[in-house]
């Protein structure tokens, strides 16, 4: 509570600039403090800002007006004792090159050295040269600007068999390039290096791509198979794209799995994710899990140990159209901690079926006394925060149910009972 | 290119200048390869993206490194060298400058062209104008730390280095000069990142 704020050192922990005890330090205070954090989203745009600009390449011409410059430079030093040593200069416009043969002997001895007098007969045929090399290396400079935008890369290591990068199979360790996919088959494993703020392991018969690898930003694509991540960041620094939603890392530990269908279950073992699409969200804690669907998005996140009745009656109201009638089953076999779905349903129902929500979670935990029924019933989004931090003591804690179990089960289910859109 | 940037990382600091300083003419060439798009962007962005001072100020800086280059004795890396004489050749142009200016702040006759709705402002241009207006309008040591940054890609030491200044004070330099374009620049968030 008495924790110095961290405001000065934003930009150098962002930076990677901090040592390693100094920059734990930070991101622990980040994790508690709002002032720091709001801070530290300000220093973010920054970055990204300033990273939007784009490197310039030199105007190709340059290199001949310095030729010229120096020529002429050097024509007007030619007497003076320390020829090119001149400590003031005027600002240099293009000059025109001086056509004196002396003074360009002058200017080619001074700059290139004695030796370069005895080639002065080639002069021509080395700036047609030189104009051809500039050209040459001008074009190849865009390709390199390019392509230095992607190269950023991240450490791959083989855990087991022979993951590929691209066609490429990874030998004990190899590198994951922006663009580039990782795949394992059904024998392999391997680990990912996220830049410098986490780990994640890749399981048999995956496909992953790196997406971007910023400052401010890492992201992936997990078109099929299962990762487990663990990261150190601050919130919102690691994401996973999947087929249907974006998990958005908020300093914590899980694991990602996407079916062959593109369906795919987000299981937290700590602290939060955030589990979105463009116009829905949801905040999955430790313990908890969310399933996704192609055209639907994320469902509405659930405790692992929750009943496999309200476990399956929330798939069919998420994903199966099962209205009013899964909606009942959910808040009838609903207990004090799926209080985390229930929260969650008040955004994803209206009128009656909304009313009904609200009245069972107060039923389940009233709400703060700042917290009023119209403002909850109306979505306002202070109050539906204070009702949250209210709920999570009771969100944290419980018993890790056998989620593969469950996810297999609801797999099953949601394949004879969900068709995708 | 790519290839003649690693010649010109492997034959660096001690080799390429040794080379120059014997009066080899491809090493000063590779030299400016190697360097010129980097004080060129530092140049440009310091300036709020005058492309013809941009290119007298990277000529001024390769002169004087080139009719200077005897007087290197390897004390210090060549890069901190190179990007000290482009930090002052900015830092001397833009007190130059300001003699002939007229009179006034230059940062807050900046401001007005920094507000304005987004939605006046999608076309990508114009955004990108307000960014670098933006960027020049900040003090010229809070500019030139962050333009080294980015665009030199120099760590805190190095830029410190460059500065003549410490570590802490470069740290700072940094943060205060990311909170002033957030400040500045907070209403752009949605028409340059998506509405995030």
């Amino acid at each position: 509570m008495f924790a110095r704020h961290i405001g000065k050192e934003l930009s150098a922990y962002a930076h990677g600039e901090l040592p390693a005890a100094e920059s734990a330090r930070v991101a622990r205070h980040l994790a508690s403090c709002a002032r720091c954090s709001a801070e530290f989203e300000e220093i973010k745009l920054g970055i990204r800002l300033v990273e939007s600009l784009p490197p310039r390449a030199a105007p190709a011409a340059l290199w001949g007006e310095i030729e010229a410059a120096l020529a002429a430079l050097a024509a007007t030093n030619a007497n003076s004792p320390t020829g090119f040593e001149t400590e003031t200069f005027a600002p240099v416009a293009p000059r025109p090159r001086d056509s004196r043969p002396e003074a360009r002997a002058r200017v080619r001895e001074l700059v290139f050295g004695r030796g370069g007098a005895t080639r002065l007969a080639g002069w021509r045929r080395a700036a047609l040269a030189c104009s051809l090399f500039i050209l040459v290396a001008g074009v190849c400079g865009v390709v390199w600007v390019y392509r230095g935008s992607t190269r950023a890369s991240w450490e791959v290591a083989s855990l087991a068999g022979s993951p590929q990068v691209g066609s490429a199979r990874v030998g004990k360790t190899g590198r994951l390039g922006v663009g580039e996919w990782l795949v394992t088959d059904a024998d392999s494993r391997a680990q990912l290096s996220v830049a410098n703020i986490g780990q994640v392991e890749i399981d048999p018969g995956t496909r992953l791509r790196l997406v971007s690898t910023k400052l401010t930003e890492h992201r992936i694509e997990l078109a099929h198979g299962r990762m487990h991540a663990r990261i150190w960041a601050p919130p919102r620094l690691f994401f996973v794209e999947t087929p249907s939603a974006v998990a958005a890392d908020l300093g914590c530990a899980y694991t990602l799995e996407v079916d062959d269908k593109g369906r795919s279950l987000l299981h937290v073992t700590s602290g939060w994710v955030a589990f979105e699409t463009k116009d829905r969200e949801s905040m999955v804690p430790a313990g908890a899990s969310c399933v996704t669907q192609p055209g639907t998005g994320p469902g509405t996140p659930f405790f692992e140990d929750a009943g496999e009745t309200f476990v399956e009656s929330l798939a069919r109201f998420d994903f199966a159209r099962g209205g009013r009638e899964a909606l009942a089953s959910v808040l009838r076999e609903a207990r004090a901690r799926d209080t985390l779905t229930l929260w969650h349903l008040l955004a994803r129902t209206s009128g009656e079926d909304r009313v009904s929500v609200y009245e069972r979670l107060a039923r389940l935990s009233p709400p703060p006394s700042t917290v009023t029924r119209e403002g909850a019933l109306a979505l306002d989004r202070r109050m539906l925060d204070e009702w949250k931090g209210s709920l999570e003591a009771t969100w944290l804690g419980g018993r890790d149910n056998n989620i593969k179990g469950t996810w297999r089960r609801l797999q099953a289910w949601m394949e004879r009972n969900c068709p995708i859109p | 290119m790519e290839q003649l940037a690693v010649m010109t990382e492997e034959r660096g600091s001690a080799g390429l200048v040794e080379s120059c300083q014997r009066g080899d003419r491809e090493a000063f060439r590779l030299l400016f390869e190697g360097y010129k798009d980097k004080v060129y962007s530092v140049a440009l962005y310091f300036f709020g993206g005058d492309e013809a001072l941009a290119s007298d100020v990277t000529q001024q800086v390769f002169l004087k490194l080139f009719t200077r280059i005897g007087q290197f004795r390897h004390q210090s890396e060549f890069s901190t060298w190179l990007y000290r004489l482009t930090t002052n050749a900015c830092i001397d142009e833009q007190r130059k400058r300001k003699r002939f200016e007229p009179a006034g702040d230059a940062e807050s006759a900046l401001l007005p062209r920094a507000r304005g709705s987004a939605e006046e402002k999608v076309a990508r241009h114009e955004v990108r104008d307000e960014l670098q207006s933006a960027i020049a309008a900040l003090k010229p040591k809070l500019r030139i730390a962050i333009l080294l940054k980015y665009f030199e890609e120099l760590s805190y030491a190095e830029i410190a280095d460059a500065l003549g200044c410490s570590q802490g004070t470069v740290a700072s330099r940094i943060n205060r000069g990311h909170k002033v374009l957030a400040r500045r620049l907070g209403h752009l968030r949605g028409s340059m990142f998506g509405g995030e």
